[in-house]
């Protein structure tokens, strides 16, 4: 019948925490904010890491990106970045070297960026994500055509004005028609549009379909080239392997002198990932901390509460132990109560935490995805268990170990 | 008829601040099985302080007690609460009943250290509650009864696991005489069924009722009648 015990001292607990309702909750406030902290961070930061995962494996996998600056900056003294400001541009003659001599990748593209309007006709696409790029490219990213045709060698060679277009650009700009063959305006230059690119969806609320593809040689002619310096795209099984052999060309290739550090930088999505995750750990850390002292001052205002109770309760202790309670059942008594009050301080964290998480997903449009992990709900909830018998165990001792006869005569 | 309660020379002193208290100086007693016993005495006789040995609330500072063969001296805290759940049910001055829970939760709590299964335990809550005259106070709160029903609720909790002896301390001490009458009433049927009864009371219309009187004077037993 022990079950039916610990059923009874559980109703007994309900009753007395329902018979001081609001002291009960006032007590209660500290776990509540403690552990909606705990779960409102550890989905978002979950969230986050979801949606940051996903959007850079878009970015391609195996896919390192040579650039003059790196992409996460992280900690820099001024004197790092105007050293990193001085790196001479990369140019197409590191494209050729890599090209020549690489062995452990496959493809090697140039790549530049900019955000170009395109017409046609009345209709206007602004600030589409354009890239100056190779035949190469389509591979690298492994990025289909859904009609048409990718850029070829030749568009390559001849700067041919031709343009690969993504589905945004494509809705815009020929609602109704086939744009195979039409022809569109960059920068008052007619282009032939020769493909449509397959749909990529959104990345980080940016649409990955707002793009188009030219000649990188075309778009050379744009941007004067001078002053600007490319980004050189590869695609490698073997990232490390890759890695060591880009930096041993471009060092090469780039004069750099064996004591000087490299005068460049290796990017990739998932170098970008551990950088992401090395933050949200800093973040996680804090929030952690913050969470825990919450959480003690809370355990210290159950302690509080529950010595408060006891001696309120002496007489309903001796009446007990006068019917025949044991200590230890006065003990589990006490201990249940504020296991209780710890769990309903719980319950109500994890559910404000889990609106909190609701209510920055919403107001981030849906960038942030409202993801709540399990196991930071029980997590939650172990935090509550162990802080109730923590904190409670002192007042329900002190309540199993009152003498009958004292308690009993206690006004 | 058998001896269920056999004391001997036993004293109880208390601390008190610098000084001590000597509450009971060597007191002999025996109670056989099926007596209606009243201690009397003035206050500050003992009489609480010889309820609370008698009922194994308290241990006595020196002597010895054997309550149905066993030597209680020797038992620890638990076998106490052992003892005070299944052998002795208590009646107290001011009821001491739970505010909180209805009349039927309050005859149940003995039970539920007693490990009786819920259903049970509130079916015999409320067949003891009849039985006491309050078939129809079974869901009212202490605080909506009568001081004199919530003395018969208290007696009910006190029956509740079928105890061998009930100890009454100052039953009928808040009550006017009618209810006083009433309750004594329903211990002297409980003393017809066999029970063996201790009513602890400076009041001598209550110690009457007592088929066997110990009269208690400064820690001492004086006579017995």
């Amino acid at each position: 019948m022990f079950r039916g015990f610990l059923i009874e001292i559980l109703r007994s607990a309900i009753e007395s925490i329902k018979a001081n309702k609001l002291r009960s909750l006032l007590t209660t406030l500290g776990i509540v904010i403690g552990v909606m902290t705990v779960i409102g961070v550890m989905s978002v930061i979950s969230g986050l890491k979801k949606n940051v995962a996903t959007s850079f494996s878009q970015l391609g996998a195996n896919v390192l990106y040579v650039d003059k600056y790196p992409w996460f900056s992280g900690h820099r003294s001024r004197e790092e970045w105007n050293k990193i400001r001085k790196r001479s541009n990369l140019d197409t003659k590191e494209v050729q070297a890599l090209k020549e001599y690489g062995t452990s990748f496959e493809y090697v593209s140039p790549v530049i960026g900019r955000r170009l309007n395109m017409e046609r006709g009345e209709k206007e696409a602004p600030e589409v994500d354009a890239n100056g790029t190779s035949e190469d490219f389509a591979k690298i990213i492994n990025q289909d055509v859904s009609l048409g045709r990718f850029l070829s060698k030749d568009d390559i060679k001849y700067k041919r004005h031709v343009c690969v277009l993504g589905q945004d650009v494509v809705n815009t700009l020929f609602p109704e028609e086939n744009p195979i063959g039409n022809k569109v305006k960059i920068q008052g230059r007619q282009f032939n549009v020769i493909g449509i690119l397959e749909e990529r969806g959104e990345m980080m609320g940016h649409s990955m379909d707002n793009v188009a593809m030219i000649p990188f040689t075309t778009m050379a002619e744009f941007t004067g080239r001078r002053g600007i310096s490319i980004t050189i795209a590869i695609y490698a099984e073997n990232e490390e392997e890759a890695r060591e052999e880009i930096r041993w060309i471009l060092r090469g290739v780039r004069n750099v002198k064996p004591e000087e550090e490299d005068d460049f930088s290796i990017n990739s999505s998932e170098a970008m990932i551990n950088q992401f995750n090395q933050l949200t750990k800093t973040i996680f850390l804090i929030s952690i901390a913050i969470a825990g002292i919450s959480l003690i001052v809370g355990g210290i205002g159950i302690m509080n509460i529950m010595l408060v109770s006891v001696s309120e309760r002496t007489r309903e202790i001796g009446v007990r132990k006068a019917i025949g309670a044991k200590s230890s059942e006065i003990l589990g008594q006490f201990l249940m109560e504020s296991v209780v009050i710890c769990l309903v301080g719980g319950f109500l964290g994890i559910f404000l935490g889990a609106s909190l998480t609701k209510l920055i997903s919403i107001m981030s449009n849906g960038n942030l995805p409202f993801y709540i992990p399990i196991w930071s709900i029980f997590l939650g909830f172990g935090f509550c268990c162990s802080i109730g018998v923590f904190f409670g165990y002192y007042p329900a001792r002190k309540a199993s170990k009152l003498s009958p006869v004292e308690a009993l005569r206690y006004e | 008829m058998s001896e269920l309660i056999k004391m001997k020379d036993v004293t109880k002193v208390y601390p008190l601040g610098e000084t001590e208290v000597q509450a009971l100086r060597g007191v002999d007693i025996v109670i056989n099985k099926g007596e209606f016993i009243s201690i009397i005495g003035p206050s500050g006789s003992g009489k609480s302080t010889l309820m609370h040995i008698i009922g194994c609330l308290d241990v006595a500072t020196a002597g010895s007690y054997f309550l149905q063969g066993k030597d209680v001296n020797k038992m620890n805290e638990n076998q106490l609460a052992d003892i005070r759940k299944e052998f002795i049910g208590f009646v107290f001055q001011d009821f001491y009943l739970l505010p909180d829970v209805p009349a039927w939760y309050n005859v149940s709590l003995p039970m539920i250290y007693n490990r009786v299964a819920p259903r049970e335990r509130k079916e015999k809550a409320i067949r003891i509650l009849e039985n006491v005259g309050l078939g129809d106070r079974v869901n009212h709160l202490p605080n909506q009864l009568s001081g004199g029903e919530r003395q018969r609720v208290a007696i009910a909790r006190a029956l509740a696991n079928e105890p061998e002896i009930i100890i009454a301390d100052e039953p009928t001490g808040n009550l006017d005489s009618v209810r006083g009458e009433e309750i004594l009433k329903i211990l002297s049927d409980l003393y017809e069924k066999g029970k063996t009864i201790i009513i602890v009371s400076h009041e001598t219309y209550v110690a009457e009722r007592g088929k066997r009187k110990i009269y208690l004077k400064d820690g001492r037993v004086e006579g017995k009648g």
